[in-house]
């Protein structure tokens, strides 16, 4: 597998609403406030609204639904989904959950983001698959993503 | 040896011996990367007779049903059920959407739901050729896949956990996936 830098995208995000146990796990909704991103070929900002729908499933795995709209610099609005996974070690998961912050090599963090724009000077988002790593801090998440040639 | 910098040589170690399985390209600076990868499984379907539905709202509709197949990796290895499918959307910006859901039942009988989404795309000869059920070099068009597994089976349950890519071959009898799990 080769791949090569895609961009960076912060999210921030306020308090989440948390919806409790549910049938499939325990529900937690994080509103998306907001948000940078940045890359070789894309930069812009993050647009309130969206969100990432998570469920904490019951083999202590996280699974990570997100969607968010990003705002290029030159004023093109790209979809971007994702699904991911995040799990570890159950102190480093509680020490995560307190808001400290952890070294992101000390747990399992990826996602597969998928992108849909018209825009064509970034059509070709609309034809690659792409795989994230993700950080993640107090006040939101990092995800460095990477476009899989 | 200070137990940091052991630790980053054993790092550097492990990131030299997954670069060269998962095959990244010669200069490229591996140990640079935040997301390395290795080899998961390759697996081979077999297909039967496509059924073409045509222009639906979305692009053009094709269902390839799954007769069969087979699949091996260092930790599991097996057979693929007859059955499941891949639902192809030919979009009007000429990629291809694929949507697959298998079941594999590995040689010691546990059974693995396994789907993925993936596009494919390429120079329009190259595409061309392919319709004709020709076999073209994998290196000539994109094919790239984000397979899912779901199983019950304990010694398995490492696939619930993991997020993995395909690299694709299609063929004129089915497709080969070489799939590589996201470490």
């Amino acid at each position: 597998m080769t791949c090569r830098p895609l961009m960076r995208v912060e999210v921030v995000v306020p308090p989440p609403q948390k919806l409790g146990a549910v049938p499939q796990g325990t529900s937690v909704i994080a509103a998306i406030a907001g948000g940078t991103f940045e890359g070789p070929r894309l930069r812009g900002k993050v647009l309130p609204g969206g969100g990432d729908w998570t469920l904490l499933r019951p083999d202590g795995v996280l699974e990570l639904d997100l969607r968010i709209t990003l705002e290029t610099d030159d004023g093109a609005l790209i979809g971007m989904s994702s699904f991911g996974l995040r799990h570890g070690p159950a102190e480093v998961l509680a020490a995560l959950s307190r808001g400290e912050p952890v070294d992101p090599s000390e747990y399992y963090f990826r996602t597969a983001p998928r992108f849909e724009t018209s825009a064509p000077q970034y059509a070709f988002l609309n034809r690659v698959m792409a795989i994230a790593s993700g950080d993640r801090r107090a006040g939101g998440p990092i995800y460095s993503i990477e476009e899989i040639l | 040896m200070h137990d940091g910098r052991r630790r980053d040589v054993l790092k550097a170690v492990a990131v030299t011996a997954a670069s060269a399985l998962a095959g990244f390209a010669p200069g490229v600076d591996a140990e640079d990367r935040a997301i390395r990868s290795r080899p998961l499984m390759t697996v081979r379907i077999s297909a039967a007779t496509r059924q073409t539905f045509g222009p639906v709202p979305h692009g053009t509709r094709t269902f390839v049903p799954v007769s069969g197949g087979n699949f091996e990796g260092p930790r599991l290895r097996g057979r693929i059920v007859p059955g499941g499918g891949d639902w192809l959307l030919l979009r009007s910006d000429g990629v291809l959407e694929l949507d697959l859901r298998i079941t594999l039942e590995t040689d010691d009988h546990a059974l693995i739901y396994m789907t993925f989404q993936g596009l494919r795309h390429g120079p329009p000869d190259v595409i061309a050729a392919l319709g004709r059920g020709e076999v073209v070099d994998p290196a000539r068009y994109y094919f790239r896949t984000l397979p899912r597994f779901e199983t019950s089976a304990e010694r398995y349950a490492f696939l619930n956990r993991i997020i993995t890519v395909g690299s694709g071959e299609a063929r004129p009898d089915g497709a080969i996936h070489r799939i590589e799990e996201i470490l």
